[in-house]
């Protein structure tokens, strides 16, 4: 099979309220960004791949937005909804395609112009279930319970997530809430929905991430060190809740195996070097390093207590600070994506990990963790 | 829309708006039928797949596990389950139907595999805890919504026997010994406590009939504390070997005793002075007297004991059981010089009468304990009037109890609690539930004493209280 490279990335900063950027203010910010880290032009560029909610974007065909800001004028624009990570799935299909050779994905939100419990209570089947008020949080305070419940994960494990995320915070000049805390500021912090404290919980966020994806062929043309994709995968699971068993994720697990048997990989325990994985909320980070095998059943929680993914463990998890650290929706699993690719570049900086020559980026889509997407990048081609 | 200036960034503005919609959601033919009846009927309804078994709520038209078209597959699911999962929603917003914080929870209907969510309400918050049991609470209105179920609540789980037992005043006898006036004239006694027994295995029920059947000490000793937990005071015993058959033997009928009251101290073991067919009438009554129980059997007159076929009338076993005027008498003076209570046994009037003939040699301690048995093939039927005959019949002070064969059990228990007396039940007697199904040891049977006793507003004797009812000695 044909191979395909990311050869630049560019983010905005992630912030609470990005007030005098629009939409396209901060496209036009990341793939400036993205552009000049690949040492490309928006001549160079084949086509686009943009990744947007119509919901989030507060407008319809919101796909359509943004294509100016992103130089997509003239060329072949489409659209994911969802997760960026399933936009660059998309992307790099079409670099593979054999039509195109390079192609510029985005991926931008801001939570802060919209009532995101509202957005995803609409997500809800509309018969059955949203006029009961469910909404992304009460979802995954349901699931954390559940994970909690069947592995034995403590609050103050889950906690340790947050303290470890927010610290590492502190090392990512792109990264909006740095912080020092113990695991005792998060358990004292606000219940929003029980097991799920404030802190356990990802801020609402502005910001636009940009990756480019190119075809073998092109991949070394331009100045920047490619990143291989070795693997990729997504898989979903059922939509209603109640048929699922929410302490396990199939889908997650079916995903990492498929992007792992691509990529060679036989122990992504020693193989992985590094990880970004989805931590829209504490538990997330235990429960999905458990799903795709990267912590044994019910261990992560201990795992993490000994130091494992700290930035100097054995398997640093979210170094970036993670998306506790800054959560723009959509745009989301870009920023990870673009954070592994800096490690494995050795570009880092302040949360640099020591060994990085394999990562592995997570996305996901759906409510509680529905469908993964699940990446292998690796300096090797 | 309207424009406002942002606070700290002079240069910029911006415009308020709103995503607002319309759109109409339709509910298709599985949503509206699972809708309205609801509404029509209170009831909920899910969709079994035929191919995998899974019974889905809420409903749908394809299972997603093995794609099959499932639309018209409809059961019942009930209106009642289990909290599977939850969580206290703390915030408020304009998607949510409550104030916070308020409970939302998935819940596995007692019909149903998959589990659904909705509202919990009617507990405190501390008090929600998966595994909980919940039913629905229908909307008064209608919106022909999912919120036609206004909310769940917590099934008031009943305290158990004990402690119930635990927070009322202990049963003591009237200072004036009860005449036995008292149960006549349509006017039973009803103050007394009434005492449940269980019979949990008897001489001829086997495992291939109820597998709950005790037949070791052990197994024994699991089935009697099952019982007293449910509400027994008493239970009887015929002792098993290993295989299954009844025993005379006095070490096994020892173990199986002992292991009872290891397990189980408070509870009132009676054994059989019958034991089984074609024991003879030293092996009735020397292991009564070498054990010592609290109680034993006593059989009242000589009769047919047969195994039958109750719809043609076939003759499967022809038994004669024998139990002669000096059986009755020497088996009676036997219990009472070893402290053993006699339960006496009879199968119909003239074993009643047999008993008030001898017991004119006045050996038998007062009070008398008697057990109206029917429907033994060579005793008689359960009929109402006949009961309360023989409870006409009884010496004042006597207690009575009684039991029934097969589906007799459940009349004629409810009309020994009715009128003041007392109720055995168990796999001796009956291994079926009043529906049919297979009761799941003696002590579900029990749990239909304890549901009789309570729609009649009779208290449930505790061991203590039957020990002094029954004139039991103290354990």
């Amino acid at each position: 099979m044909d191979r395909a490279a990311i050869i630049g990335v560019g983010m905005t900063k992630i912030e609470k309220s990005k007030v005098r950027d629009t939409f396209a203010d901060m496209a036009w910010e990341a793939v400036n960004k993205a552009l000049a880290d690949a040492g490309m032009t928006i001549d160079d560029i084949d086509n686009v791949v943009t990744t947007s909610s119509d919901f989030w974007d507060g407008r319809t065909i919101s796909c359509m937005a943004v294509g100016d800001a992103s130089g997509a004028a003239h060329k072949n624009v489409t659209c994911v909804e969802g997760d960026g990570t399933y936009g660059a799935f998309y992307g790099m299909t079409r670099s593979l395609s054999g039509s195109y050779k390079t192609t510029l994905v985005t991926g931008h939100s801001k939570g802060s112009q919209s009532i995101s419990s509202l957005i995803t209570n609409s997500a809800f089947d509309p018969i059955y279930e949203r006029s009961l008020g469910m909404d992304m949080v009460t979802a995954c305070a349901m699931q954390a319970r559940s994970y909690m419940h069947r592995t034995k994960t403590t609050p103050e494990q889950m906690a340790l997530v947050s303290v470890k995320n927010h610290g590492n915070a502190m090392k990512n000049p792109l990264a909006q809430l740095p912080m020092n805390i113990t695991v005792n500021d998060v358990l004292k912090s606000e219940m929003i929905a029980d097991p799920l404290h404030k802190l356990d919980c990802s801020p609402v966020s502005d910001g636009c991430a940009a990756v480019i994806i190119a075809h073998e062929s092109v991949a070394t043309k331009f100045k920047q060190k490619p990143v291989w994709i070795k693997g990729v995968s997504f898989c979903a699971d059922s939509f209603f809740f109640g048929d699922r068993d929410l302490s396990r994720v199939k889908s997650l697990t079916e995903a990492a195996k498929k992007a792992y048997a691509m990529a060679g990989i036989k122990d992504p325990k020693k193989e992985i070097d590094v990880a970004e994985i989805y931590d829209a909320f504490s538990y997330q980070e235990l429960m999905w390093l458990e799903e795709m095998g990267l912590a044994d059943d019910a261990t992560a929680g201990k795992l993490l207590e000994k130091g494992d993914f700290n930035i100097e463990g054995r398997l640093p998890v979210n170094a970036s600070g993670g998306l506790l650290s800054g959560h723009p929706v959509i745009a989301a699993g870009l920023y990870s994506m673009a954070a592994v690719v800096k490690q494995i570049r050795g570009d880092a900086g302040g949360f640099q990990v020591k060994k990085a020559k394999t990562g592995l980026v997570q996305g996901l889509n759906g409510l509680g963790g529905q469908s993964h997407c699940v990446w292998i990048l690796d300096q090797e081609k | 829309m309207t424009t406002k200036q942002m606070k700290g960034f002079e240069d910029s503005y911006v415009v308020e708006g709103k995503m607002a919609l319309p759109y109409t959601y339709f509910a298709g033919s599985v949503g509206s039928k699972f809708i309205t009846t609801i509404r029509d009927e209170k009831k909920i309804m899910g969709v079994k797949c035929p191919t995998c078994n899974v019974v889905y709520l809420p409903p749908r038209q394809v299972c997603d596990k093995d794609f099959t078209d499932i639309r018209d597959n409809w059961v019942d699911v009930g209106t009642s389950g289990m909290v599977t999962n939850f969580t206290v929603v703390r915030y408020d917003d304009k998607h949510l139907p409550r104030k916070a914080p308020f409970v939302l929870a998935l819940i596995k209907l007692d019909g149903a595999d998959t589990p659904f969510m909705h509202i919990l309400e009617e507990c405190k918050l501390e008090d929600v805890k998966i595994g909980m049991k919940v039913e629905a609470v229908f909307a008064k209105e209608t919106t022909n919504t999912i919120l036609d179920i206004d909310h769940f609540k917590p099934v008031a789980e009943r305290a158990s026997i004990h402690e119930r037992n635990a927070g009322r005043k202990k049963w003591v006898a009237d200072a004036e010994p009860a005449i036995q006036g008292k149960q006549k004239g349509g006017k039973p006694d009803m103050s007394k406590p009434v005492i449940i027994a269980a019979a949990l295995t008897g001489a001829a029920t086997m495992r291939n009939q109820n597998p709950s059947v005790p037949y070791t000490p052990a197994e024994f000793a699991t089935e009697a504390y099952k019982c007293w937990k449910a509400g027994a005071a008493m239970v009887h015993v015929h002792a098993r070997e290993d295989n299954g058959m009844p025993t005379h033997d006095h070490e096994r009928i020892r173990a199986t005793y002992n292991a009872i009251k290891d397990k189980c101290p408070e509870l009132i073991v009676n054994l059989s002075s019958a034991v089984g067919m074609g024991k003879t009438t030293e092996q009735r009554i020397s292991q009564i007297i070498a054990v010592k129980p609290d109680m034993a059997s006593l059989n009242t007159n000589t009769m047919n004991f047969s195994i039958v076929d109750r719809k043609t009338g076939k003759i499967f076993i022809e038994y004669v059981f024998e139990n002669t005027f000096t059986m009755l008498q020497e088996f009676g003076k036997a219990m009472e010089e070893n402290g053993v209570k006699p339960e006496i046994e009879c199968y119909d009037m003239g074993g009643l009468d047999n008993t008030l003939l001898i017991a004119k040699q006045g050996f038998f301690s007062s009070p008398m304990n008697f057990n109206f048995v029917w429907g033994v093939a060579g005793g008689q039927s359960f009929r109402a009037d006949s009961f309360i005959a023989m409870m006409n019949a009884l010496p004042a002070n006597a207690n009575f109890t009684t039991c029934g064969v097969g589906p007799e059990e459940f009349p004629c228990i409810m009309q020994s609690c009715l009128l003041g007396g007392h109720m055995r039940v168990g796999l001796e007697d009956n291994i079926k539930m009043p529906n049919g199904e297979l009761a799941k040891g003696s002590y579900e049977l029990v749990e239909v004493a304890v549901n009789i006793a309570d729609s009649l507003g009779r208290a449930v004797a505790t061991t203590d209280e039957a020990r002094e009812i029954m004139g039991v000695r103290k354990k």
